[in-house]
């Protein structure tokens, strides 16, 4: 059985993978996957990680239910229009990464094709 | 004081990469520009939109937080902003890779 498979039911639901030996054919890039967010959470200052997909529904996160949600349709939000801002700059031009700094902590976000990859942390002053 | 002001913008334009340094007022108007009329309008017009934006969504997630920066990096290059009560302060640059 296919422990990824992704039921796309709402925002309430988040799927977190047992960590170690995957279904077949999904071995050796979701372990990558995996071990790039614990080397990112494990990194000093790091709060939060999380990873939402195109439609701004999380599907990996380190932070409780409410909290992740609310991130992750915020940002998303935001992403879509930071990128728009970019490409109506110039259309040939395409948003590579976004970093948010407030009083209290730093977002960062990576923006893929298929996905968004949000880390929130107290920087290092 | 609005010579400290003049300092600080030819100090940013003139660090090695910077493309182009603006200042925008609080309806996204500029008023102080090192780029042609029609890129800087369009730049400040956007990114006064953007630093809403960013600035509602940072209120949005805890509201007594505030936004105190913002950096968009594209392919071609990087634009931050530096908020504040009255004005934006915008530079583009080529980042050093």
């Amino acid at each position: 059985m296919n422990k990824w498979t992704n039921t796309g039911q709402g925002p309430g639901l988040l799927i977190s993978s047992v960590p170690g030996p995957t279904a077949t054919g999904l071995g050796e890039p979701q372990a990558e996957v995996e071990e790039t967010l614990k080397r990112i959470q494990s990194h000093k200052g790091v709060i939060g990680t999380m990873v939402v997909n195109a439609e701004g529904i999380p599907i990996r996160t380190t932070l409780d239910n409410s909290t992740t949600v609310q991130y992750a349709g915020l940002l998303h939000q935001l992403t879509m229009k930071a990128r728009s801002t970019v490409r109506d700059i110039d259309p040939q031009n395409d948003l590579t990464f976004l970093r948010i700094r407030s009083k209290k902590h730093e977002i960062m976000v990576a923006p893929d094709k298929e996905y968004l990859l949000i880390v929130i942390q107290n920087p290092c002053e | 004081m609005i010579f400290l002001v003049e300092e600080t913008l030819k100090r940013i334009q003139s660090h090695k990469g910077v493309i182009g340094t603006m200042v925008v007022n609080a309806e996204g108007i500029p008023i102080r520009t090192t780029l042609d009329n029609s890129t800087t309008v369009q730049y400040a017009g956007l990114l006064h939109q953007l630093t809403m934006k960013a600035r509602s969504t940072v209120r949005d997630i805890d509201p007594q937080n505030d936004l105190t920066f913002l950096r968009i990096r594209s392919k071609k290059h990087e634009i931050m902003v530096a908020p504040d009560k009255e004005y934006l302060l915008i530079v583009i640059q080529n980042p050093c890779e």
